[in-house]
Formats: structure tokens, sequence, C-alpha cells
């Protein structure tokens, strides 16, 4: 935290809002290496207001990398969700996801002249708004210039058709991981065999030498990530909760970019030990200065990234995020020393990939695991692949005795949403909550 | 102990009173464009008509879209849980309650004691809404209390396709230029209506006993259709205008009982 001349203490999203507030520079200032070098320094001079000391580490982290993207020294690669970024690590390349970028564009308050500038570009009103909002920025010049794109086909459909747009639009090779519906020894061989394809061929694009000793390096960094963040997922078991998952939930980046960095490991790393300390120091009533625990959430899918009135309504209620579905460690360890297979093992075994059934298994097994009250399913408006099976996960985890809301919204796009009733469908689920909790209490 | 319950819609405002189980007074207002003094115009009103004073009433609990603007309320819940209450306090057996309101629909599912188990809400659009009706009442020149009498001297309905108000708008223009008749014009906005909210109901799974509450209950039109397109009775209570605001008041007795414990 600082001060303004005021004498007012600011935290790091008023002083970029303060920052950015003249609009009709906002184009210049995002592309400018120069904005996220000062971002870097705000985050700095922030250090103390940040409720997770890892969230300042990956802050930085995160706003040093899209600098770097901006400079142009390192070739940058912009990756789809779910590609296998630690691909474009072991290449010392500078990995960019433009859905992350698309999250941070409407958390700084540009999401509506991006959008409208990708709906004139002729994306549309229909197509996902994180899609839309990437096609309006690259329109303005606003995102890095790609040496390469990659592009899964695991879970949405839309990325590889984006970024085939996006290729032609940059003149640049769009690589697409085609991922099979089944798994098993057959499409484990196939995957790894795209995978080090892909491998090969971004380094003959990007003029770097294959190093497999550097892959394995790479490979070794994901695994201790995914140790650090399955060993946060079981400190988070305890009741009362020692973290809020909704500021877990903007860890989003190092799981899209930064998985298969030494940073990403180092951060997961700090942020399970300053999760442990939590633990040992927590009493039965949870945090001092929080708000009592009074119902515990398992969220599902993301959360509006264009506005924070939501999160802070369900904070203010009382209501924790215990569990979220997009910090669910669902891979099985990684082996440096096979990091293809490894990769195209991790690459399969999403479980929201495979028939309705197994994402309502995995969402049972959480649910109890993290002792939860009710289940949200944030229904982001352009993802099909999520909203499709909403109705079945509800009805299912319904009969096994969880109050489902299925929570019709966007994550970029704020132009379609009455936050009113938004803020009244959650309020009216945890009066649902409340009310069995006081039945349960009378006996 | 006497609680107030008060309901700040977006057409209108609505206030009710209780002592114990007796309903001393109720009011409906127009919401106009201050809801806060709507609601406190309503508060006033159902107070002087059972000769009483703000100092006597226990608890206020407020409700609707502008439940945040009511200051002296000792709490705000939601309508859905509302409507939930109030429905199932005038018949135990009700268990799924259809609420249209000026700008929004909600099925809500509950249980014996009136709680609420599930419920589903339609507020991204006005189709299927009270303001649907008012928007068509105006094209079609008819008063908008008058459009379930119209409904009645309709030989058949008129096909209005479109869920959407601005396109069905368009839809009735034709129909009069076509020299339709105007009662089966209205039919046909009343079919469309049920058959926008009789999907949100089946989505969330219809359970006998049902009952409307919300404006749009008084139009008999619409409960005729709404009934057909469920294949269900449905229930009105005598006043469906102030089933929120009744719940709010005896979720106000509850709660204070609660803390005077």
């Amino acid at each position: 935290m600082t001060s303004n001349t005021a004498g007012e203490t600011m935290d790091f999203e008023s002083l970029m809002h303060n920052m950015l507030r003249d609009r009709r520079r906002w184009n210049r200032v995002l592309s400018s290496p120069l904005t996220y070098i000062t971002f870097g320094g705000l985050i700095r001079l922030t250090r103390g207001n940040w409720p997770l000391d890892a969230m300042y580490r990956m802050g930085l982290f995160a706003f040093n990398e899209i600098g770097r993207a901006f400079t142009g020294k390192a070739p940058v690669v912009w990756s789809s969700a779910f590609f296998p970024v630690e691909l474009a690590w072991s290449l010392d390349l500078c990995p960019f996801s433009p859905e992350v970028a698309a999250a941070y564009i409407a958390g700084l308050g540009f999401g509506e002249e991006t959008l409208t500038m990708g709906e004139q570009a002729g994306y549309s009103r229909d197509i996902c708004s994180f899609h839309r909002c990437i096609a309006g920025a690259a329109a303005a010049g606003n995102l890095p210039r790609p040496a390469a794109l990659l592009a899964s086909t695991l879970l949405c459909d839309g990325a590889p058709l984006l970024f085939q747009g996006m290729a032609a639009l940059y003149d640049a090779p769009l690589l697409v991981l085609d991922v099979p519906y089944d798994s098993g020894p057959d499409a484990e061989h196939y995957v790894a065999g795209q995978l080090e394809q892909v491998w090969l061929n971004l380094a003959e694009l990007t003029g770097r030498r294959p190093d497999r000793a550097r892959l394995a390096e790479t490979v070794q960094h994901s695994e201790e990530f995914r140790v650090q963040m399955q060993r946060v997922s079981d400190l988070r078991c305890r009741v009362p909760a020692p973290v809020s998952g909704n500021d877990l939930l903007g860890f989003i980046y190092l799981f899209f970019v930064g998985q298969g960095s030494r940073e990403a490991a180092a951060i997961s790393t700090s942020l399970a030990k300053e999760i442990e300390r939590r633990v040992a120091g927590l009493g039965k009533r949870g945090q001092p200065g929080r708000r009592p625990e009074k119902f515990r959430l398992l969220w599902m899918h993301l959360k509006p990234y264009y506005s924070e009135e939501l999160m802070k309504f369900v904070d203010q209620e009382g209501a924790v995020l215990a569990m979220e579905e997009f910090n669910h460690i669902y891979w099985p360890p990684l082996d440096p020393q096979q990091p293809f297979l490894s990769l195209a093992r991790k690459t399969l075994s999403h479980f929201a990939f495979k028939p309705v059934t197994e994402r309502i298994r995995v969402m049972e097994d959480l649910a109890r695991r993290y002792q939860v009250d009710g289940i949200v399913h944030f229904s982001h408006q352009g993802c099909r692949q999520s909203c499709g099976g909403a109705l079945m996960i509800k009805e299912a985890l319904q009969e096994k005795g969880w109050p489902v809301l299925i929570l019709e919204g966007d994550c970029v796009d704020g132009r379609n949403e009455a936050c009113a009733g938004m803020l009244t469908r959650m309020q009216a689920f945890l009066e649902i909550l409340q009310d069995r909790k006081r039945m349960e209490a009378a006996g | 102990m006497i609680t107030a319950g008060i309901d700040v819609g977006s057409l209108s405002t609505d206030a009710v009173l209780m002592r114990d189980k007796e309903v001393l007074a109720y009011c409906i207002i127009n919401t106009g464009a201050a809801a806060r003094a709507a609601a406190e115009r309503a508060f006033e009103q159902v107070l002087s008509a059972a000769g009483l004073q703000a100092s006597d009433v226990d608890a206020v609990i407020a409700t609707g879209y502008g439940r945040m603007s009511v200051s002296f309320a000792d709490s705000q819940v939601t309508e859905i849980s509302c409507h939930g209450r109030g429905a199932a306090w005038l018949s135990p057996a009700v268990r799924t309650v259809i609420d249209i309101g000026g700008q929004d629909s909600k099925a809500i599912r509950v249980d014996g004691q009136g709680n609420v188990v599930d419920f589903l809400m339609n507020d991204k659009c006005a189709a299927g809404t009270g303001r649907f009706l008012e928007v068509m009442a105006l094209r079609l020149e008819v008063a908008l209390e008058d459009m379930g009498r119209e409904d009645q001297q309709a030989a058949r309905a008129a096909q209005i396709s479109s869920m959407c108000t601005v396109f069905a708008e368009s839809e009735v223009v034709s129909l009069i230029a076509q020299g339709v008749p105007r009662p089966e014009i209205v039919r046909g906005l009343h079919r469309s209506i049920a058959e926008r909210t009789g999907g949100l109901a089946g989505r969330l799974g219809l359970a006998p006993e049902v009952m409307m509450t919300g404006g749009v209950a008084k139009n008999q039109g619409v409960v005729r259709a709404l009934s057909e397109k469920l294949g269900v009775k449905i229930t009105l209570p005598p006043e469906p205008q102030i089933v929120g605001a009744l719940g709010a008041a005896i979720i106000a007795q509850h709660k204070h009982a609660r803390l005077s414990v």
C-alpha cells in the first residue's frame, strides 16, 4: 500500500486505474513495455497489501513476462489455454496467453472498447468474449506479435479457430495439437508424437536449438509446480479455509502460462509454505480479521474479470470458495525422462474432456473432500463445453444432496449483464444454504 | 409481534404489515423513479391503515430489486425466498411458485416449510414479464387490466412466434394491419408468455401444487394459458401482487423470534 498526494492509501488496483485513466491513450499504453515495468514498480510498492505474498510474486512474474513479450527480446509464442506450454519454456521462448491477456484487459477496465473492436473485426457477439477480446486487442495492436501460435483442441474448440485467424493477421505459423476424445496408450502415443513434432518445428521456426536436457529440466519444473499445487490443495481441506479461493482463481496465469518455468515452481512452493504457516497459526475461528466462514462453496469454471462485484459480495456474505474446479490438480506425476509422453498423459487426463459423468464424479469427490455446503457453476456464456453439461451436473450433484446454482454470466463481457440480477441469484442461493443449516441445527 | 415486509419492485412497491399470523394492512403503490421514497411511502400507508407508529413495528424486511435502498429495514432478503415463504404460508401444499413480475420471471421450488429448494430466474430480457404485456397493451390500445377480459372474447389465438419483446411488437403491428381481431392477438400474446414461463418452470421441474404470484397473475388470460401449457391447475392467492411483501413480513417474524431468544 502507498499514499497519494492527498495522503489516502491506495492499493495496486487503484494505482493502476489512476495511471490508465486517460482512455484516449490506452491503445499506446497497453502495448508499451514501459507500462509493465511501471506495473512491476507499483506491485513492489504495494507488496504488503496483497492477500498472499505469492500473489505479489505472481503479479511481478506476470507483468515482467508480458513486458518482455512487448520488448521483442525473445521470440513470443502465443499459447492457447491447455496447450502444454512447457514446450515453449524449454526453448527459452516467451510464452504469451492471449486468453489471460483478455482477462487482464477486462480487469483493467478496457474490456468494452476492446470487445467492440473485436466485433467490428467480424467476430460475432455469440463467440466467447475471451476470443472477441483477443481479436479486438489484436486489431488495436495491443498484443505482442507472435513468432508462432500454439493451439490445442482440448476442451476449447474456439481457440484453434481464433488462432487460425490470428495466424493470418500476424502472418505467423500456427501449430495445432489435436487431442483425441479417447484416452489409452494409443491416444498417449498419438499426442506424444505430435508434441515432439511441435517442439522440433517450434525450435526451427524460432531459431532455437532443441535441447532434450533443457526439456527434461522444464518438465521437472512443471512437476514441482504440480506437487506444490497439490500440497496447496491438501492444505485447503482445512475448515475454516486457510485461504480465499477467489484469490487463488487469480493464479490462472501460472496454470496457463507458467507451467514449466522456474518461477512458477518457486511461486507455487512459496504459496504452499505460506498456506502451511497459516494453517499452523489458524484458530478454530479462522484467520484473525477475516469474516467468520458461514458457507463453503465449490466453484466451477471461472469468474467475472471485468468486475469484482460478485466475488466481493460472496466474500461479504461470509461464503468462501473452499475449492475451485480450475485449481484442481487432475493430472498424474510427470517424468522428466519421458517428457512428451508425460505431457501427453497430462493433456489426456483432463476430467472435462470425457463424458460428463467424469466431470460429475470429480466434482462430487471435491465437494466431499472440501466439505462444501453448495456448488456454483459459473456459466461463462461463450464456453459451450462447460455450459453444455451444467444441467446434468446440477441434477446429479443435487441428487447427492448438494444445492447447485447455475450462475449465468460472462468472464470478460459485462455489457450483457445486469449485476443486480446476478447478485440476487447468488444471495438467494446463500439463503437456501442458510435455511439448510438452520434446519440441520434444529434437527 | 408486529412485522412489516416491503417489496420494492420495478413497477410497484408493496407493503404488508402483520401481527403474528394476521395481516393488519397492505398496500400497492407505484415505485416511480425513487425506490427509497416509494418504500417509505408504502410503509407509512400500511402504518396509517393499521393505526400504528413505526416504533410499534418489531422488525422490517425489505425485498425486491430495490431492497438495498430501504434504509429503515432491519435486513434484506431476496424476492425469491420471500415469494416462496409467502406462497407456502398462504397454501402449505404449494411446492412450485411461478412469479411473473414487472421485469423478471421466476420459478421457485419450495419444501413443506416454505424454504426454497431450487429456483430459476429470467431477467435477461423482457419477454415473459409484465413489461412485455405493458408494451403490447400500449400498442393494442387496451388497458393492461382489461387484457384478461379481452382474451375471453377470442375464438382462437393469433400466432406470435417471436420471444423478443421488440420482434413480438412488430408481429402485433402486422397482425393489426392484417385485420386480426384484437382479442385473438391478446390471446396469442398470453400464449407467448405461457410458452416462455412454462419453459422456465419445466426446466426447474414442476411439482404440484403450483401457485402463481406477482402482478401478471391478475391477468386471467395468462393464468389460463399457463395452466394449459403446464397441464396443471394453478392456485391463485387473493392478492398475487403482495406475496413477496407478505413473505418478507413472515421471515421478519422468524428472524426476530430467533434474535429475541
